[in-house]
């Protein structure tokens, strides 16, 4: 009698664990209303889409929406296990261009020109051909599928003192690398709280999508046409050489400048150039409640060297996990935050560039941005990184290395060998 | 008849005393089983393959990882910077906890209140002690730059600087960390009978002599108890390293469980890490090792 009844007490006890968790997991797939979970960036993205979030609770006032703001680091980490794992814990994710190829191939996002089919409804053709064409898996214009719709028409840009180029006789804007490091020079040597330039230097995506461009004008590539890594190529070396020729204009502690660093040297009116810029960072430039400089900074893009400007296009896209359980309210929303009035809104409290061609030119919209119709025009000539599914993983170790040539710890030689090699053993070849 | 027979039978052997015990035992085996050592059996197996996270595809390589790894000049910067930064935290703890027990060992005024702030540092969320140090640490913003400017010195770039980068991060290490060794040590302080003290003075011997000849070596256990608990756990520093430099600048506070995180959860490369941690396992089992034949011949003594 006594074994039995202590054999009973063990078991009610597992028993009793195991429904215990079963009913945690079943309460929790019962949701009422609509509920989203998005897993979003921060700073200015966090903003606006916060902005978006609460216009939508305005029109669905009995939805539960949790947003996350993430770094971009911590965004792709906690995106890439989630995806990967299917858990479905999040409904809408905020996905950089260059992470489409990864997740579309490997099937872990939504087909969006599916879901649009099935709903017999159309994309916007408003929107920028070449922000759409970021989203598309494979990379065939204008005709394969989307996984992303795209909300942030970030396009890099090029900002320099007008003023003060001006009161140095030097080119303005810039045509070439060679221009705007001799301006770097002049104006760093001569203006005593001025530094020539700032850039970010922090290992990883910051850097290394700040030196692409440079990269690209001195017409190095990442790849060859047989898909071959080539990013120690001499022309990659002589592009390395002169960001560290121009790093000796930055301020100190460059090497861990992030975007708001960027920024604030700027504003602040320290820096009379910042060579990558996205137009997230910059809306206050004529703000006089937060600018030093109203009315002296240029936007423009980049100078060529070897071969003319081609402004990287980094569009952030919003996407549906395959794994996530509420894929029509998070279609609901995707369309929501890509309409005219909430692009509209975006761009003008926060600053976040629309994807939308006809907010570009919008009297609204430009009186406020002055710029916005020469981004429009970068955005159209703009290049793409490489569509490679491998990307998310090569972007940090290109940015590892670019910041040990950055602080010295490797020649450019070195650091771009060994690089190569890398990216050929992620890539196995 | 012969079921009835073999049940109870069965009934008489489990209900002998040890058999209880495992029966007893069972739920909480499984639980440290699943939480311990499959873990490390499942990473010992991912150490041995090349796995693509993305891709999910995965291939058995045998020891490549760890013959990669050791000739991986990043890894082992990471193994000398992680040891750098254990030995000299731990010891300098060590040392501040010692002259605050002695400090604190006897009665003074405000005592009472002075000892609960001595103690604050180690109460705080470490990722609120690093964002507050940073901001202390900032170049151009940062309090204790600003002083110095005050005073006509140039500025410091503590977390930027590659020399002192890694004693930066020590300080703060000490400052939110030796309040335990001071705990520990004030306890072990305490417990000294005050007759050996009048005694020695009664001898003529001095503050020194007393110090070292009749503290300290009473002092025995509770410093390797501290130098144990403190060693093992700066080994593993990655919050403050991650909340402040990122590993940098370059890779001079890169720890190995940066290296790992780095190639894990950054480059995906789950094998390269699994390796990592395996060899961090056998560096903790060895040092533990050196430790427990220590305390044991510690006690034997």
């Amino acid at each position: 009698m006594k074994i039995w009844i202590k054999l009973m007490v063990v078991l009610s006890m597992i028993t009793g664990l195991a429904i215990f968790t079963g009913a945690g997991v079943e309460s929790l797939a019962q949701g009422e209303g609509i509920k989203l979970l998005i897993a979003g960036r921060d700073g200015t993205y966090g903003k606006a889409m916060q902005l978006a979030v609460d216009a939508y609770l305005e029109e669905n006032p009995r939805a539960d929406i949790e947003l996350l703001k993430l770094p971009y680091a911590g965004l792709s980490e906690k995106v890439v296990i989630d995806l990967k794992e299917a858990t479905g814990a999040y409904d809408v994710m905020m996905m950089d261009d260059t992470w489409v190829a990864g997740f579309a191939a490997a099937g872990w996002i939504a087909n969006l020109t599916e879901m649009y089919m099935e709903r017999e409804l159309s994309l916007d053709p408003d929107i920028v051909g070449a922000a759409v064409d970021c989203a598309r898996y494979p990379y065939l214009r204008g005709i394969a599928p989307i996984y992303g719709l795209p909300h942030v028409g970030n396009v890099e840009l090029f900002v320099y003192r007008k003023d003060l180029f001006d009161k140095y006789g030097l080119p303005s804007p810039p045509k070439t690398w060679d221009e705007v490091l001799n301006a770097a020079k002049v104006i760093d040597e001569n203006e005593l709280d001025v530094h020539g330039v700032v850039f970010r230097g922090r290992k990883g995506n910051p850097i290394n999508a700040g030196f692409l461009p440079i990269f690209w004008s001195f017409g190095a590539e990442v790849l060859d046409e047989k898909g071959n890594p080539t990013v120690n190529s001499p022309e990659a070396v002589a592009a390395l050489k002169f960001f560290l020729d121009l790093a000796e204009y930055a301020p100190e502690g460059v090497e861990i400048y992030d975007a708001s660093d960027v920024r604030d040297g700027l504003l602040s009116g320290s820096a009379a150039i910042a060579t990558e810029v996205w137009p997230a960072w910059v809306p206050d430039l004529d703000n006089p409640e937060k600018s030093q400089v109203v009315g002296k900074i240029e936007v423009t893009v980049h100078p060529g060297q070897v071969t003319r400007s081609a402004p990287m296009i980094g569009i952030w896209h919003l996407a549906i996990p395959e794994a996530s359980t509420r894929k029509d309210a998070a279609f609901d929303f995707l369309l929501f935050v890509t309409s005219e009035r909430i692009q509209k809104m975006m761009a003008l409290e926060v600053g976040l560039p629309p994807t939308k061609a006809s907010l570009y030119v919008d009297p609204e919209v430009v009186a406020k941005y002055r710029w916005y119709p020469d981004q429009l025009k970068a955005l159209r000539a703009s290049k793409v990184r490489p569509r490679l599914p491998e990307w998310i993983e090569i972007d940090p170790k290109m940015g590892f290395y670019l910041n040990l040539a950055l602080v010295g710890d490797r020649t450019p030689e070195e650091a771009l060998n060994e690089l190569n090699a890398e990216i050929a053993d992620i890539l196995g070849k | 008849m012969v079921i009835a027979n073999r049940l109870s039978r069965l009934q008489d052997t489990l209900s002998q005393e040890k058999y209880f015990r495992f029966i007893f035992l069972a739920p909480a085996l499984v639980i440290v089983v699943l939480l311990t050592i499959y873990p490390i059996i499942s990473i010992v197996y991912t150490s041995l393959h090349q796995y693509h996270y993305i891709q999910g595809t995965e291939n058995y390589v045998g020891f490549k990882n760890f013959i990669r790894l050791v000739n991986d000049k990043f890894f082992l910067i990471s193994i000398r910077n992680t040891f750098e930064f254990a030995v000299l935290s731990t010891f300098s703890e060590l040392l501040a906890g010692l002259g605050l027990a002695l400090l604190f060992k006897d009665r003074f005024f405000g005592r009472k209140y002075l000892l609960p702030i001595v103690i604050m540092p180690m109460l705080l969320s470490t990722m609120v002690v690093c964002a507050t140090w940073r901001i202390l640490y900032d170049y151009n913003y940062g309090l204790i730059n600003y002083i110095i400017r005050t005073l006509g010195l140039g500025e410091v770039g503590w977390l930027i600087n590659k020399s002192i980068v890694m004693e930066s991060i020590v300080l703060i290490e000490i400052w939110q960390w030796a309040p335990l060794s001071f705990l520990i040590l004030l306890a072990g302080l305490q417990s000294i009978p005050d007759e050996l003290y009048e005694a020695a003075r009664i001898d003529g011997a001095a503050g020194i002599r007393i110090l070292w000849h009749i503290t300290l070596p009473l002092l025995k256990s509770q410093v390797l108890l501290v130098v144990l608990l403190r060693s093992i756990d700066t080994f593993k520093l990655f919050d403050k390293v991650y909340a402040l430099t990122g590993g940098g600048p370059g890779n001079a506070t890169e720890t190995i469980s940066y290296y790992i995180y780095r190639e894990g959860f950054t480059y995906f490369n789950l094998g390269r890490a699994s390796a990592a941690s395996v060899i961090m396992l056998l560096i903790v089992v060895a040092i533990s090792a050196i430790y427990i034949s220590f305390t044991l011949r510690g006690q034997t003594s």
